[in-house]
């Protein structure tokens, strides 16, 4: 459902973020993006997600053509995906359960429909009791987990993450692991991004795809059972 | 339909809630916009005041032909056959001498200066309205007349007249002027609180872009804001207009009593209004538009 073929990405007066990345993700797999710090994965994720555009190369989503998209179109196919960004992007002035509204809002999904929704997922992610609650009063783990809240209450097929476990201690970074694991199971994709090297073993029993970057370059596309 | 509506009242009720979040800010940008807008909206309402009373007095105006004093018996008839025959007179009225003495006494109620007179010192009068108003119609028409035989002076009673509709004509440039220039501070105004307000809100927004949001999704609600600013503004400088000319009719009626006309300044009606209404909330809208295209859009395509 995701194919990336020779795809190079060079941001405006930078080097190249990417080179000649070729690789096919397919409906309900578990993939890891290992990487040095630097080393294309947050690039790789947000050409995933239509947030970027290649420089050369084409991305296929769901046999789309991003580059050939309309930039009207773009949103729409943002949408297909719950993203969990790398430094959170919560939004500060407002409750939990404002912050999981927003993603219904912007496909027009508001009242009872909305609210039911928002607290499916916040229970998900285990903090329906933290609704009204101030997103800076969290735990760093909880923020996390309201992020992952926001990411999966528009039910994509798709989640992706950004280093979901990068500041958090072993403990909280299992909880995670093991929460995105779940969506796994029910048949989300499900793409991380992460820096340590793997082999936690949480996730030994679980099948999953690596793709491990070395300065722009994909090294390494592997399954690991 | 009801995706547009939903999407609409979504946005309606955002920025309400914004606007009672930050309420006394609010007020505040809508009395400077409703301040600004009242003084062209009060020189509107007076000078289309001024222009009535203008048109009012201008149908009434009248050519005023007094005879000499020793003519003929025969000259008035002569003139009135004149009058008749003229196709620029609409109607005319003949004041003998007498009349003219007799309502002179009642109007100032003082016989006996009138009465110590040898003779009457007042002559013959044709009071004439003429069918055209344009001041080269009746210049013309004064010409004709002052031709005719045993006539001793014609007076235009209109000159003040066009001493006014010159004043309105200025005023009304005037208005012009000033309404354009106040229109770009208007737009500069409310243009620099939505950018405020997109400043506040630069989380959100970027957050929302990334997740999928269309530009249309994010710009409505500041459309919907600029756009409430100029309507709520129209309304203060409706009622400010409202207050100010209440005001000032007060002192207007006691001296048009003087001169015993009744003239006052017409409060502004519905259609006029909702004009001014409408413009403001279409200034508005416009200033918003521009503050969201230059703002947004910036880090993402
Ligand atoms: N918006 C950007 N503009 C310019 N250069 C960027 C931008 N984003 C990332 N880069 C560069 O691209 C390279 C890869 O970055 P990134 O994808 O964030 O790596 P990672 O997420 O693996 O740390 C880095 O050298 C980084 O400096
Ligand atoms: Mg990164």
């Amino acid at each position: 459902m995701i194919t990336f073929d020779n795809v190079t990405k060079r941001y405006p007066g930078s080097h190249e973020a990417l080179t000649n990345v070729s690789f096919t993700i397919n409906q309900g797999e578990l993939v890891y993006v290992t990487g040095h710090s630097g080393a294309g994965k947050s690039t790789l994720l947000k050409l995933m997600a239509a947030i970027e555009r290649p420089t050369t190369g084409t991305v296929l989503i769901n046999n789309q053509n991003v580059s050939k998209l309309k930039s009207g179109t773009l949103p729409y196919v943002r949408r297909k995906f719950g993203l969990v960004f790398q430094d959170h992007k919560l939004l500060y002035d407002r409750n939990c359960y404002h912050n999981v509204a927003l993603p219904l809002s912007i496909n027009g999904i508001t009242g009872q429909d909305a609210g039911k929704r928002i607290r499916a997922a916040l229970d998900k992610v285990r903090l329906l009791d933290k609704e009204k609650a101030m997103p800076i009063t969290l735990s760093g783990g909880e923020q996390q987990r309201l992020a992952i809240a926001r990411a999966v209450v528009s039910r994509p097929s798709i989640l992706i993450a950004d280093e979901p476990t990068g500041n958090l201690d072993k403990v909280y970074a299992a909880d995670i692991l093991q929460l995105f694991n779940a969506f796994q199971q029910v048949g989300v994709t499900v793409i991380i991004a992460t820096h340590d090297a793997l082999g936690n073993s949480q996730n030994e029993h679980v099948s999953s795809k690596i793709l491990h970057l070395n300065q722009g370059r994909l090294v390494k596309a592997e399954v690991a059972v | 339909m009801k995706s547009w509506l939903t999407q609409h009242s979504q946005a309606l009720k955002l920025v309400l809630s914004r606007f009672k979040a930050n309420l006394l800010n609010t007020l505040f940008i809508c009395l400077a916009i409703g301040v600004t807008l009242a003084l062209p909206s009060i020189m509107y309402t007076v000078l289309s005041s001024l222009s009535g009373l203008a048109n009012n007095v201008k149908s009434e105006s009248q050519i005023s032909v007094f005879l000499s004093a020793d003519q003929a018996v025969d000259t008035a008839t002569a003139i009135k056959a004149a009058l008749e025959k003229n196709a620029e007179v609409k109607s005319f009225k003949f004041v003998a001498k007498e009349d003219a003495l007799k309502q002179l006494e009642t109007a100032t109620a003082n016989n006996n200066v009138l009465s110590s007179l040898e003779q009457n010192p007042l002559p013959d009068a044709f009071f004439i309205t003429p069918k055209n108003l344009d001041a080269a119609s009746i210049e013309s028409l004064k010409n004709d007349l002052a031709k005719l035989e045993g006539i001793e002076e014609v007076v235009v009673d209109g000159a003040w007249i066009k001493r006014l509709n010159y004043l309105i004509l200025i005023g009304q440039k005037a208005m012009v002027i000033i309404t354009s220039l106040l229109g770009f501070a208007l737009v500069a105004v409310i243009g620099n609180t939505i950018r405020m307000q997109i400043l506040t809100q630069q989380a959100e927004i970027e957050v929302s872009q990334l997740i999928g949001a269309t530009k249309s999704f994010i710009r409505r609600p500041f459309l919907y804001l600029g756009a409430l600013y100029g309507l709520i503004g129209g309304l203060f400088a409706l009622f400010i207009t409202y207050a100010v000319i209440s005001v000032f009719n007060q002192s207007l009626n006691t001296l048009s009593r003087e001169y015993q006309t009744d003239f006052s300044i017409n409060l502004p009606d519905i259609t006029s209004g909702s004009v001014v209404c409408l413009l403001s909330l279409v200034v508005g809208l416009v200033s918003a538009y521009f503050a969201v295209s230059k703002s947004l859009f910036k880090n993402i395509n």
